[in-house]
């Protein structure tokens, strides 16, 4: 404990506490963990703010994430590049959102943007084809998936414009008393 | 509750990538421009003007809180976050010392919560429950800590105000208080006579008697010692009266408070059915589900929850399509299918009463080794197996009654919950029989003392002890289906690849049949309080070996049920299911206390006629103020404007709630409606401009 670290600048820590849900010694482990993908890509000194992406592939390796469907939706969310390669920035912004802390509208806001596909900020038929068959591992028939898809229409699109927007998508998520337990990533 | 995490409405907005010239061309998701107008609204937008009013209007919750809340990349918000810190706000000396308060206050809230937590129990490995086997279990194991907690609290409760000072007392060697009495209802000898074999130590362990019965687990061992001394005075018989309503009233408090939380979740959630494909689409993925085992678990389990519910709707399709004389069939075989389940448990409950019955007369008579044993424990045997039987026959009958199978899991569960709780009542009343002499009090043998002093010299004790073996065979009966059914079906499941092997599977973990498990051990510890002290100590020690037995057995023998529970209903479900056990047992000792005479001859109550009384006689030797206070509170002029109050505020909230809904309804109608003003705003602008085009059309023509 104490000033040892030579990771990072004091400034450098309280900035990322104040940005973030994480306390010092959290986000100390999560660098170790970010290194570990990758010790020879990674330098041990971020004083200078080095600009390091970890490939994708890197990304969706670790445990937490590995058997999670959405997993290259999240890291194309939270990258810069939207292509799924994230540099320690991206990769704290990611594990505080899905921290158990972060407030229910900014989890609402970015489980938006995994389940949009096709990056339109609306959640249409399609998106909602694409959530459906990653949860069940494509094992509904057509006629079920089109059933399910349009039963979840009808219920949240308030707008009646045939897709979910972002407010219907909050509206409908301050109703599910488990979203905040569910979108939660231990790490 | 707005799309924008910052400041909604008609300020200006300043887009910061291009005014401090942040990488424009870079496609970050987050900042993107949308295809169409319509989704501008959907990006985050920071309002540079807003930062002075925020200071001002929310002083001590400043800035910082609000940026970690914005959906904005790290790198904008460590910039925003440096800009905010050079603007050197021309605040008052009063402001930056209360924000800098706020700052370390903050800072020592999370370093508290983080010792906290080291406190909390077992937070890790329900973590791990949680993640593999979701929410329903973990919330059976969330309610078993809940449960752990509670008993030890009360357990401190007794042992701080009953069993210390009785400890004390004793050593010291106070006197009792004697009076005369009847001779023949004063004869009470635990103690076993003569040389004692090894094995009855056994026995008596297991069963409560000899030298388990005159020791300070049972009621009969206190003594009604009232030491008085010149400042310090200390009345027994009253504080364990007083100790074990308390206990009861706490135990009320910390349900009641813990079903606050669950039902406020409830409530705001509104009516269930709507929503429920949405609500299976976006949550209930586990983001925090580990391992490809359990990720394909979950994965099936939500197609076939998916698959049921899909399935119901058709049922209730075909349901609303039946022709009269089809629904007229079913529904007076469902009327009778109900009235076989009840006969079934009447027959249960007979079946407990005369095992009772007979328990009892035999081990009046006083047998000895282990069929002596094996009558002393008839009455929970026949409990245990009803518990079992009755619930698999009610299955089967259900699958001819043909309800929805949401609605069969509620039937099933309240039936279970019927069975078990009004069993315990049937041996209960049984007991009361025998002690009482049928409620003839001046009848019989029942004459001399008003109890039945032949059969139960001490009854309390005896109550006690048949609430101390139920409990333990309870935990026994536990342990013996886990060693003996669960680990063996494992095995044979695994390693026997044969198509029976296969199609009998691994066991899951129900969670309802486990839950209603711990309400009844939990009502069996409520009504034996008053004569057993002890029972909450044991009850926790019961409790966490079985946390720790049920762990090893869920993650070696088990596989995530398929029909999940919903974990947030479900936890509201057991409290209540939990508040009828705390009924029963308050029901008990009200009866206990008001109206059957106290033992003769052993106990704090012996001279009393009954144990309520003490409280009008130590009444009178408080100060006449204080008597004077009590009367006046107890009287009507008090509380009769205390009732009419009490109506009037739960009238208030009621009104308040039902508002609530119904501007909550309001809005979604009003939602609904610009919805369609704004497509039919949409086409009319379109109208317009195609007759514009027209026009020019023509106009270019003609020219």
């Amino acid at each position: 404990m104490g000033n040892k670290q030579t990771i990072f600048t004091a400034q450098q820590l309280d900035s990322y506490q104040d940005c973030t849900y994480f306390t010092r010694k959290e986000i100390l482990r999560l660098f170790d963990r970010y290194r570990d993908l990758a010790p020879q890509l990674v330098p041990l000194d971020y004083t200078c703010q080095p600009d390091v992406k970890l490939p994708y592939e890197l990304i969706g390796s670790m445990p937490e994430l590995k058997d999670n469907p959405f997993r290259q939706r999240i890291a194309e969310v939270f990258s810069d590049d939207g292509e799924g390669n994230m540099t320690l920035d991206d990769f704290l912004d990611m594990f505080s959102v899905l921290s158990e802390m972060a407030p229910r509208d900014l989890k609402a806001y970015y489980a938006f943007k995994i389940y949009d596909f096709n990056n339109d900020d609306f959640l249409c038929k399609s998106d909602l084809e694409k959530t459906l068959n990653k949860l069940t591992r494509n094992e509904l028939t057509e006629d079920e998936v089109r059933m399910v898809c349009e039963k979840v229409i009808d219920e949240s699109d308030l707008d009646n414009d045939g897709r979910l927007s972002l407010e219907d998508f909050q509206t409908m998520i301050v109703r599910a008393p488990d979203f905040l337990s569910t979108f939660h990533i231990r790490i | 509750m707005s799309s924008e995490p910052q400041r909604p409405g008609s300020r200006e907005v300043h887009d910061y990538t291009e005014e401090y010239g942040y990488h424009s061309d870079q496609q970050s998701l987050r900042l993107r421009r949308g295809p169409s107008r319509e989704s501008n609204q959907n990006q985050p937008q920071f309002d540079w003007s807003s930062p002075h009013e925020e200071e001002d209007e929310e002083g001590s919750s400043g800035p910082p809180r609000d940026l970690r809340a914005t959906p904005l990349p790290m790198a904008v918000k460590r910039a925003i976050r440096q800009v905010q810190q050079m603007q050197v706000p021309v605040v008052s000396s009063r402001d930056s010392w209360k924000r800098k308060n706020a700052k370390s206050l903050r800072k020592l809230k999370d370093s508290g919560m983080g010792f906290l937590s080291f406190f909390s129990l077992w937070s890790k490995t329900l973590q791990k429950i949680g993640g593999n086997f979701g929410g329903g279990v973990q919330s059976y194991f969330l309610f078993l800590r809940f449960l752990v907690v509670l008993n030890f609290v009360s357990f401190l409760l007794i042992a701080g105000f009953v069993l210390v000072p009785s400890i004390v007392f004793r050593s010291v060697g106070a006197a009792l208080v004697n009076s005369t009495g009847q001779g023949a209802c004063m004869v009470y000898d635990p103690n076993p006579e003569g040389l004692v074999v090894f094995y009855n130590y056994f026995l008596d362990l297991l069963s409560g008697t000899g030298f388990m019965e005159y020791s300070y687990l049972f009621y009969g061992y206190y003594n009604n010692t009232m030491v008085e001394d010149q400042n310090f005075s200390y009345n027994i018989p009253l504080a364990y009266l007083f100790t074990t309503v308390f206990y009861f009233v706490f135990c009320l408090i910390c349900i009641i408070a813990r079903m606050g939380t669950a039902a406020r979740v409830v409530v705001a959630t509104g009516s269930s059915t709507v929503g429920d494909y949405s609500m299976i689409v976006f949550t209930s993925w586990d983001y925090g589900c580990l391992g490809d085992r359990a990720t394909k678990l979950k994965q099936q389990n939500i197609h076939y929850q998916l698959q049921v519910d899909l399935e119901e709707e058709s049922i209730k399709k075909r349901a609303a399509a039946l022709t009269l004389s089809q629904k007229i069939v079913l529904y007076s075989l469902r009327v009778s299918m109900c009235f076989v389940s009840f006969g079934l448990i009447i027959a249960a409950f007979y079946g407990i009463f005369a095992a009772t019955e007979f328990s009892q007369v035999k081990s009046g008579q006083g047998q000895g080794g282990i069929l002596g044993l094996l009558f002393e424990y008839l009455p929970s045997i026949v409990i245990t197996a009803g518990n079992f039987v009755v619930p698999l026959l009610c299955d089967q009958i259900a699958l001819i009654e043909r309800y929805s199978p949401s609605t069969t899991v509620i039937v099933a569960l309240l039936r279970a919950v019927f069975l078990r709780l009004v069993s315990l009542g049937v041996l209960l009343f049984t007991l009361w029989r025998q002690i009482t002499c049928e409620g003839a009090e001046n009848t019989g043998d029942c004459k001399l003392c008003q109890y039945n002093h032949l059969l139960y010299p001490c009854w309390e004790t005896r109550v006690g002890q048949e609430m101390y073996k139920l409990t333990l065979f309870d935990f026994l009966i536990n342990i013996a289906v886990l060693v003996l059914v669960e680990f063996p079906r494992r095995m044979v499941v695994d390693n026997w690849s044969n198509k029976l092997a296969q199609w009998v599977g691994r066991q899951e973990f129900v969670v309802p049949a486990n839950v209603l498990g711990l309400v009844y051990g939990q009502t069996v510890v409520w009504t034996g309080a008053l004569f057993c002290p002890l029972l909450p100590l044991i009850n926790t020690l019961k409790f966490i070996l079985l946390f720790y037995f049920k762990k090893i057995t869920l993650f070696h023998n088990c596989r995530p049920a398929l029909k999940t529970f919903r974990s947030t209903t479900s936890t509201f479900f057991f409290l209540v299911v939990l508040v009828f056990g705390l009924g029963l047992g308050t029901v008990v000792m009200i009866y206990s206390l008001s109206e059957i005479r106290p033992s003769m001859g052993c106990g704090p109550f012996r001279f009393f006629p009954s144990m309520w009384s003490i409280v009008p006689r130590s009444f009178h030797n408080l100060s006449i103020i204080t008597q004077e206070f009590l009367f006046f509170i107890g009287s009507q002029s008090f509380s009769i404007p205390l009732f009419a109050l009490s109506c009037v505020v739960m009238c208030y909230f009621v009104a308040l709630a039902s508002v609530y809904g119904k501007s909550v309804a309001l809005l979604r109608a009003q939602i609904k409606l610009e919805g369609r003003d704004k497509q039919f705003l949409v086409k009319q602008i379109e109208m317009l401009s195609r007759r514009q085009q027209i026009l020019k059309q023509t106009a270019g023509a003609s020219s």
